[in-house]
């Protein structure tokens, strides 16, 4: 993994929070992790999906900056009968992260294309 | 090995790799593994026509070994952040012991020196000046403080033999010289004495 420059965000959580705000723009304000897991890898063409520590290490540090937040699911689980998602939502901070990554992957998009989650 | 099993394997690796941890932290992670495993072999299973429950487990076996190095780091990060809260937590109660050890001590000292005030208003026996007055109070708080320390910090049995040692002759001293002070003060440590002793005992059981 890339080490943090300060004040920056990572790849993956660049591409975390791209992907939430697609999820919020298809009218979906919450994602869990494997659904992000799974979106991420479906965006990219790749094989696996990323691993467990990468991906909620990166979610506790969006978390952390503010940019996302998480709550328990309620009920839904209890009804289809397994266990509880950590379902996350992207904050007001978070969407405009996201989107001015996006512009900027618009403007340059060879420069962001060349990390890929582990 | 199934996907089950291979889940399994991962649980316990998330419970190993979060022990220690304050529960509510090391528990979030255990749930949120617990339901992304979950819904891993369920998406497979439902989507991935014809993929074989081995090449399920395989998969599951490989996001955990790419993510050890980010779980050891994201472990190593919350042990510094619950160790540092627990330091300023452990700081604050030591704040919190000293006021409530200078209360107790400055209450002490008033109510012993209280004793004199009121009987200089009863009677002419009792004759004491300011310098007295500032005197035992100094003396008191002295002995306060040290009796404090002595509970806190050693708060062993030696400690309180010594204290009552120290007090009997105190007050056989006081009542050979005919110094009512010196009697009182032994009588003062010996209790001190009693106290530390029974703190002592609760503290061992």
């Amino acid at each position: 993994m890339p080490r943090r420059k300060p004040g920056t965000l990572l790849p993956l959580e660049t591409k975390i929070l791209e992907v939430a705000l697609s999820t919020l723009r298809s009218g979906q304000t919450t994602f869990h992790g494997f659904g992000l897991a799974q979106t991420m890898r479906e965006q990219s063409g790749s094989r696996s999906l990323t691993a467990h520590g990468t991906l909620y290490k990166a979610l506790s540090r969006l978390e952390e900056f503010g940019l996302l937040t998480s709550h328990w699911e309620d009920a839904e689980a209890a009804a289809e009968r397994r266990p509880r998602r950590r379902l996350y939502e992207l904050t007001g901070e978070g969407a405009r992260v996201a989107e001015r990554a996006l512009a900027e992957k618009a403007v340059a998009p060879r420069s962001c294309a060349a990390s890929e989650p582990t | 090995m199934t996907p089950e099993r291979m889940a399994e394997l991962v649980a316990r690796w998330v419970r190993f790799y979060t022990r220690d941890l304050p529960v509510e932290i090391a528990q979030r992670r255990v749930e949120e593994i617990d339901a992304d495993l979950h819904d891993h072999v369920a998406h497979e299973r439902a989507n991935g026509s014809g993929i074989s429950n081995r090449r399920i487990a395989l998969g599951i076996l490989s996001r955990m070994v790419r993510g050890v190095a980010a779980d050891a780091a994201w472990r190593g990060r919350q042990a510094k952040v619950s160790a540092h809260r627990s330091t300023l937590e452990g700081t604050m109660k030591t704040t919190r012991t000293l006021y409530r050890s200078a209360v107790r001590v400055g209450l002490g000292v008033a109510l012993i020196l209280s004793l004199p005030l009121v009987a200089m208003q009863m009677t002419d026996e009792a004759v004491w000046s300011l310098a007295d007055f500032v005197l035992a109070g100094v003396l008191l708080t002295t002995i306060g403080i040290a009796l404090e320390l002595a509970v806190r910090k050693a708060g062993n049995l030696a400690t309180a033999i010594c204290l009552a040692a120290l007090g009997v002759a105190a007050a056989v001293l006081g009542q050979a010289d005919d110094a009512p002070g010196l009697v009182l003060l032994g009588l003062l440590l010996i209790a001190s004495a009693c106290a530390l002793g029974v703190r002592t005992g609760q503290r061992s059981r």
